[in-house]
């Protein structure tokens, strides 16, 4: 009843589409300066959030979640060694200690680090938190029956590689000391400076043994947050999260935990939590999402309403959509192929399907175009907004293709999704200018997947995407262009098979710095530098946008996840 | 299916057979009296007619459906058409899709293409599947009879999509998917209609002029070739017109799933499933598609209709004992009494 | 009653056989789909040796015959399984566990089969109403306005994918007009009146996409029944045309109708998969979608058997009730 029909709605944005576009540019949530002009904002105790989101919460089991920075959700429940810093913009994007005094104190070519846990901290049940079951939790992600999480514990503590979990090998870990309840020291096989980051991930969270239930722990993990877990039904599809009263916040600076009660929905379709979001009614009002972005059709919807844009946090992820050469695959054999299909791409045809220049930024370098990963900005094949086709085919004419180059592109047939069929078929118009004709093989999700990750079957010319395990250069690069991590015979993510000397010789350098900010302005530089060879093509770096209910407020986006920190909403 | 509903379904559309050419002769007839049928004849032929035509009608329009116009919509607020109505111009008679800025009018007509041909491809699968399992199954003996009824038993228990999503998921990707998801439609599918046609058949089987054939020494296939297959064509006709709207759906299903036609070929069904978010901020986006597709379903049905009156000249006399205009205003008259 | 005895130990001696042909088509079929599964499970950074060690866990090395024996006999028997720290048993009939979550096939399916029970009953009473309503009139009232529009909104029903109706009515009920909250599923054991409210627009939804399929057939066997010589008789008679609708016609279109709705009901428990994806219903159908999307074996067979068992019960009612609403109707 709001609006008497849609088509006037949208003559009205016509004008104020314009001013927000502006303003969306910025990082962090539009709404900072409407909430502190206007009103009580001060955030206040109490209240339920609903949490409205399209996957369920299947694996809540900390060593089976797979999580940037510790998650959203779980990070209600599970306090890690260190976690992520709950501020807005590129300060969110630090390591800050939470169990731990400290972020870690490294050896000094930093293959040991060390961990003291504070004083006071106890689980939900009232017992005490000890160095022994952050151990036991890191053994248990070893256990094949609780796979899932992340590659790096395996890969970087000594003598895991093999290790099957503390249900078959009850010796445990000899790379994990706890000489007292309150210490905890790690042996690594190679120097590694970014381990802060690494202990930010659900694998660091206690998990007293006494309590573990294996594979139904997740049913009711044990809390050692702010939250406890009160329901979790229909495996994470509802889960229902009260106060953990044996938690405090006197040793948790990051925690906020505004809300008495937060109920978390799932399964729902993401137009639904839009327009639910939009609408606001009821318990919507004091609603967040945690894992749904707006789509373009929503987002010009809501550039044409003051009162919804009000209501928009926009945030960046470390992500990078790109295209990728395998350069053992003809003609990509050819440097001058890859250049000149860099300079072709209209990279506003790409934009436009990843849903504008609101929800997706033009990318040319890999790194994403922050600062905790060094991202030095570069450009070292202009295409320009639409693309350099005369460069393209001067390059092309070059490496023997006068008449142009017909080529295909393998992309999956999962729809919405930045490999989906909608990006490939922008990829094949953006190439068209300059003589390049793309055939599109789509491949049924699974297929594809298997396929791009082995060496023996990966395709020459595909799309694909790197997410950020933490905000720095390091995860970021290293499985990608570190040629000593190609895998001959299971899931290889080095596509481009680079194996370049100086290339894993700096990474290792880089590995053995302490001092993150002097080691981001180092990955800035490799990736400026591997850049050179062209193996992949950068399209653009996706920009969240999220709708939150007209109740929530103290919202807070870090870099480093991109989204609104649950840990820090009030609704009230 | 059950048994019940084939009966019904077999009897209530008449089995009664055409006999020889006269037949045919008279069949154009009736139909020609149907002035609803002939209207749903003319949308149906100018729905082909569009469909075939469309590099034709494209051209005449100047665009093609797969050239990207992004300067025709406005990048910084999703990709919403510039514009008013969805930037409906001289150049885009229907104006353009969001995002891509592709011809709607072009996507349209080339999209009839794909959507009337996986549609009439997969229910002619269907016809021919069902009626040769469903005879076969009433004229065998016992247990050519038990065994194809299960296997039709089994089909009809099948999920259609989720045999579709397995089925597409396994064949390469380069074979061509519209004949992939016809012929997928097509088997998995074919169940009712064999159910309808071995019942039908039984019922002819048991008429006097079929038995006497029997007698007379013919042999089976003869009897199934010139005296039963005429009698199938009312029921399947008449059936098979509502399976092709529904053929319809399903393709838009399977896209809405991310396993339809692939882009960047347009169908009806793709352009539903990735419209109807647009629903607000463009609306004839969805409208375009939804428009066609209910025509397309509303003349199929009406012809589908006449067909059968047409085939079946029982119904048409029932009509006029039952509910003809005249006794409606009797009944009318007998309530106010 | 021997006659229906013999009649349903043919049925369920059928039935048996015909969910047995289901379960090795779909064991078959999903065996061949693309995918690792142990990698999918164990998540795409998983190491070779990791992958390995997962896919003994789940025992997908063993050749395909062997894991549909132990399929079969969990059926039968029942399983124990290791939850890491201890044993479990599922008990027969245990249709196994799933590859994802760990959860017992049989326990997924217990709690999702009420949401997928509630959502097709609610709209089979919808599409009884608004399908042999249309039929009626059209059979009675041919051209008047009142039957023209019902047969247009039915036409209008199947022309129309589901999930475009149900979007389209829940932004405009729900998110503009706010006549009703968005759809929920709430138990009915827990709040009967919120369950009718959350899940009224699914039913209308679903329930439009099936009542032309009901209008045409109430209109076709009425019409059948209206020609038959009796029904001239009663004209004869001087019965009011109402009444011939109502009492004669009507009852004869009954028997059609009721296997129509049996059948539609049973493919609808499992099929309903958009309605459930986009009102967000935790139902069986978009369980099955993501169980296939992951390749889940188990959990794809467990689920397509169980709607196979709908499916199969619903028709054997079917005929039942066609025994019971037309007398001169024999089972075999």
């Amino acid at each position: 009843m709001r609006q008497p029909s849609v088509i006037a709605r949208r003559v009205a944005a016509a004008s104020v589409g314009l001013v927000l576009a502006a303003g969306a540019a910025a990082c962090g949530p539009e709404d900072n300066d409407a909430k502190s002009s206007g009103g009580d904002s001060t955030p206040h105790k109490g209240g339920t959030l609903t949490v409205l989101n399209s996957s369920p919460q299947q694996d809540f089991d900390p060593a089976r979640l797979y999580t940037s920075g510790g998650g959203n959700v779980p990070s209600l429940v599970f306090r890690t060694l260190t976690t992520r810093n709950r501020e807005n913009g590129a300060a969110g994007a630090k390591v800050v200690p939470d169990l731990a005094t400290d972020t870690g104190r490294p050896s000094k070519n930093a293959t040991v680090w060390t961990y003291t846990l504070k004083k006071g901290l106890k689980y939900e049940d009232g017992t005490a938190i000890t160095s022994a079951d952050i151990k036991y939790g890191i053994e248990r992600s070893f256990a094949p029956e609780l796979s899932g999480g992340a590659p790096y514990l395996r890969d970087w503590l000594v003598g895991a590689a093999d290790y099957q979990g503390p249900y078959k090998d009850k010796k445990g870990l000899s790379a994990i000391e706890t000489p007292d309840s309150r210490t905890i020291v790690f042996h690594l096989n190679k120097s590694e400076g970014e381990f802060p980051y690494l202990a930010t991930q659900t694998q660091t969270t206690p998990v007293p043994k006494a309590k573990d239930t294996g594979t139904k722990y997740e049913e009711h993990p044990v809390s050692s947050g702010p939250y406890k877990v009160v329901t979790n039904e229909n495996d994470g599809e509802r889960i229902v999260l009260a106060r953990n009263t044996y938690w405090s916040a006197s040793t948790d600076a990051e925690r906020k935990a505004y809300p008495d009660k937060i109920d978390v929905r799932s399964g729902l379709d993401s137009s639904v939590i839009n327009q639910r979001l939009s609408s606001s009614q009821g318990t919507d009002a004091a609603a967040v999402t945690t894992d749904t972005n707006l789509g373009p059709a929503e987002l010009a919807k809501v550039t044409g309403d003051k009162e919804l844009a009000s209501r928009v946090g926009t945030g960046h992820f470390g992500y990078t959509n790109y295209i990728a050469f395998n350069p053992t695959v003809k003609p990509f054999d050819n440097v001058k192929v890859r250049q000149a299909i860099s300079y072709a791409i209209d990279r506003s045809s790409v934009v436009n399907a990843a849903g504008g220049s609101a929800l997706a930024e033009a990318a040319t370098t890999f790194l994403p175009n922050q600062k905790s990963f060094g991202y030095e900005p570069y450009d070292l094949f202009p295409a320009g907004k639409t693309g350099n086709a005369a460069k393209a085919k001067e390059l092309l004419a070059e490496a023997g293709y006068k008449n142009g180059l017909t080529i295909t592109l393998t992309h999956s047939n999962a729809k919405d999704f930045e490999t989906s069929p909608e990006i490939a078929t922008a990829v094949q118009d953006a190439l068209k200018k300059a003589g390049i004709t793309v055939k599109l093989q789509g491949l049924e999700d699974n297929d594809y997947s298997d396929k791009i990750h082995n060496v023996k079957t990966e395709p020459g010319f595909f799309l694909a995407h790197w997410g950020a395990d933490w905000p720095s250069g390091g995860p970021f690069l290293a499985p990608i262009f570190d040629g000593r991590q190609i895998v001959k015979d299971g899931s290889n993510f080095n596509t481009g098979l680079l194996n370049d000397k100086s290339v894993n010789a700096e990474i290792d350098a880089i590995n053995k710095l302490t001092d993150l900010d002097a080691a981001a302005k180092r990955w800035g530089a490799l990736d400026k530098k591997i850049g050179e060879q062209a193996l992949t093509v950068p399209l653009f770096h996706p920009v969240y946008k999220r709708l939150y209910g007209k109740d929530i407020r103290n919202v807070v986006i870090s870099d480093w996840t991109g989204v609104l920190d649950i840990s820090q909403v009030a609704v009230k | 299916m059950s048994e019940a509903l084939v009966a019904t379904e077999a009897a209530g559309t008449g089995v009664e057979p055409v006999p020889g050419p006269s037949g045919a002769r008279q069949f154009w007839r009736r139909l020609r009296t149907q002035r609803a049928a002939l209207v749903a004849a003319a949308v149906v032929a100018l729905l082909v007619l569009v469909a075939l035509a469309a590099p034709l009608l494209t051209a005449i329009e100047g665009q093609d459906p797969t050239t990207y116009h992004p300067s025709l919509v406005d990048s910084a607020r999703g990709g919403v058409p510039i514009g008013s109505f969805g930037g409906i111009s001289g150049d885009h008679w229907l104006g353009v899709e969001p995002q891509t800025g592709r011809d709607l009018f072009a996507r349209l007509v080339y999209g009839a293409r794909v959507s009337l041909g996986v549609a009439l491809a997969a229910t002619t699968v269907q016809v021919l599947l069902g009626v040769v399992v469903g005879v076969a199954a009433a004229l065998g003996n016992r247990w050519v009879d038990q065994l194809l009824s299960r296997i039709t038993d089994i089909i009809v228990a099948l999920p259609l999509m989720i045999m579709a999503l397995a089925l597409l998921a396994i064949v390469p990707g380069n074979f061509p998917r519209p004949v992939l998801v016809s012929l997928i439609i097509g088997f998995v599918a074919w169940g009712t209609i064999g159910k309808i046609a071995r019942a039908a058949t039984l019922t002819l089987k048991e008429l006097d002029y079929v038995a006497a054939a029997r007698l007379s020494g013919w042999g089976t296939w003869r009897i199934a070739r010139r005296d039963l297959l005429p009698g199938l064509a009312a029921p399947v006709i008449t059936y098979a017109a509502l399976m092709v709207p529904a053929n319809i759906s399903i393709e838009a299903a399977l896209s809405f799933l991310g396993v339809g036609v692939k882009p960047p070929t347009p169908s009806w069904g793709q352009m539903l499933s990735a419209a109807n978010v647009w629903y607000q901020a463009a609306p004839q986006y969805l409208l375009l598609p939804a428009g066609a597709l209910f025509v397309t379903v509303l003349a199929l049905t009406v012809l589908g209709d006449g067909v059968r009156t047409a085939l079946d000249p029982r119904a048409a006399s029932r009509l006029r004992v039952g509910t003809g205009r005249k006794s409606e205003n009797k009944a009318g008259k007998e309530g106010t009494a | 009653m021997s006659g229906f005895a013999g009649f349903a130990l043919r049925r369920a001696v059928g039935a048996v056989l015909t969910l047995l042909a289901l379960s090795v088509i779909v064991y078959v079929v999903f065996y061949a789909t693309p995918g690792n599964v142990a990698q999918i499970t164990c998540g795409p950074r998983c190491s070779p040796e990791q992958v390995h060690q997962v896919a003994q866990q789940l025992k997908l090395d063993d050749p395909l015959y062997l894991r549909y024996w132990h399929f079969l006999e969990g059926i039968v028997v029942g399983q124990d399984y290791s939850t890491g720290t201890s044993v479990a048993h599922c008990s027969a009939p245990c249709l196994g566990l799933s590859y994802q979550s760990d959860q017992q096939v049989m326990q997924i399916i217990l709690t999702k089969l009420p949401v997928s029970l509630s959502l097709v009953f609610g709209a089979m009473v919808l599409w009884l109403l608004l399908g042999v309503g249309t039929g009626v009139l059209s059979a009675w009232r041919r051209g008047r306005f009142s039957e023209r529009a019902l047969t247009g909104v039915t036409l209008a029903g199947i022309s129309t994918p589901v999930f475009v109706i149900g979007l389209v009515l829940m932004i405009v009920i729900c998110g503009q007009l706010e006549l009703l909250p968005f759809p929920e599923y709430v138990a009915f054991s827990d709040d009967p009146e919120q369950w009718a409210w959350g899940l009224l627009l699914p039913w209308v939804t679903l329930a439009l996409g099936e009542a032309a399929y009901f209008a045409r057939l109430t209109r076709a066997s009425m019409l059948e029944t209206l020609a038959e010589d009796h029904i001239r008789t009663f004209r004869a008679y001087g019965v009011s045309e109402r009444s011939i609708i109502g009492r004669h016609a009507l009852r004869g279109a009954l028997a059609p109708i009721i296997a129509l709705n049996a059948n539609d009901f049973g493919s609808a428990v499992g099929g309903a998969v958009l309605i459930e994806s986009l009102f967000g219903l935790p139902g069986i159908g978009q369980e099955l979608v993501h169980a296939v999307n992951v390749v889940d074996l188990p959990v794809v067979v467990g689920m397509v058997l169980v709607i196979g068992f709908f499916v199969v019960l619903a028709n054997a009612v079917a005929d039942v009730l066609y025994a019971v609403a037309d007398r001169r109707v024999v089972l075999t």
